[in-house]
């Protein structure tokens, strides 16, 4: 494909102005390629946390709805359902964000709370419970956890795709544009040195027939 | 020819503002891990005015790998400079305590040189998933020329 090339005049001025854009154009296809490495590594490495988090979180949910089985079992779903309603308690998250090559990622972590009380009557109650509870609660922070994962997995990708995006219009567009104009514009003072040459030449011809 | 100057325009300002936004996240200030220890809510204010968190569960694992009395002298977050080649990349060694926990953590030994210990790609990768908030990438001018 013909590379296109800038409308510019002629010119030393312009050629100079092109040298620096294009000096410029290769810094900061450095930068963006930079940012493109750190942002896949981040990626790479939250992709595969993400996938650890959410086995470790399948795993746990399994678990705690295994005792929850259990104990309805144990108490019967009436008795239960009447003890655990009274139960609710707020998780307390700490939100804030951590900033990687100008992606603003979400941080979320989990404040534990160590309840020596969770609100069921333990006389009432058996250690089946105690373990559906003690279980449910380990669910938490894998949950904290994969949402800042996934979210941050979505954030980093829509950053990849516009810095690859921009590398590749310098890299295919920009770069190979201004390179293609200097050399037009080098073609051109040589072509003009060449006439002038002729111009000379011609000059003192027409000087020796006089 | 093609006039191409809005696009190469448009390309021009993401490039002025890629140039500003790469380094905005640094602290304004690095904190010892002492005192990010007693916080609350442990966080720096970066160069743009927003706050980066530190999650206390890597505060406290690096309380685990060092001793007390050398809490103070680790500076949060520690930073990690971009090398020329995309293999290579340095761990900013402000004192012998950054070389201490970076040994720890990569379970190897390191050395460091010039202020700076050099590590590789599958070693920053390790480095970033245990110290996830604790660390930042810095980009240095000479590395952009």
């Amino acid at each position: 494909m013909p590379q296109q090339l800038i409308k510019v005049r002629p010119t030393k001025t312009e050629l100079m102005k092109l040298k620096r854009r294009l000096s410029l154009a290769k810094r900061v296809q450095k930068i963006v390629r930079d940012r493109l490495f750190i942002l896949m590594i981040e990626f790479v490495e939250t992709a595969r946390e993400s996938v650890e988090t959410r086995r470790r979180l399948l795993g746990d949910f399994s678990e705690a709805y295994k005792a929850l089985s259990i104990a309805a079992g144990y108490h019967g779903y009436i008795a239960l359902e009447k003890e655990l309603v009274a139960t609710e308690a707020d998780s307390k998250i700490t939100t804030g964000s951590r900033n990687i090559a100008g992606v603003r990622l979400p941080s979320f972590e989990l404040m534990r709370a160590e309840r020596a009380i969770r609100g069921y009557s333990f006389v009432d109650t058996s250690s089946c419970v105690d373990q559906a509870a003690q279980l449910a609660e380990r669910c938490l922070e894998p949950i904290a956890e994969l949402a800042e994962l996934q979210r941050s997995l979505e954030l980093l990708g829509m950053e990849i795709e516009r810095t690859k995006r921009i590398s590749n219009a310098l890299e295919y567009v920009m770069i190979p544009a201004l390179q293609a104009t200097m050399k037009y514009l080098y073609m051109k003072f040589e072509e003009r040195d060449r006439e002038e040459k002729t111009r000379l030449k011609r000059v003192k011809v027409l000087l020796h027939q006089e | 020819m093609h006039n191409i100057l809005p696009y190469n325009r448009m390309l021009q300002e993401y490039l002025r503002d890629e140039l500003r936004v790469l380094n905005a996240h640094l602290p304004r200030h690095q904190k010892s891990l002492a005192e990010l220890l007693l916080e609350k809510y442990p966080y720096v204010v970066c160069h743009n005015g927003s706050t980066h968190l530190f999650k206390r569960k890597e505060l406290e694992y690096l309380a685990s790998l060092i001793r007390a009395d050398k809490r103070e002298a680790l500076l949060l977050p520690v930073l990690i400079e971009l090398g020329q080649n995309e293999g290579e990349s340095a761990v900013i060694c402000s004192g012998e305590i950054v070389e201490e926990v970076i040994s720890k953590v990569l379970d190897m030994q390191i050395r460091c040189r010039q202020k700076r210990i050099t590590i590789y790609k599958p070693q920053l990768a390790l480095l970033r998933k245990k110290l996830k908030t604790t660390t930042q990438y810095v980009f240095f001018p000479r590395t952009l020329e």
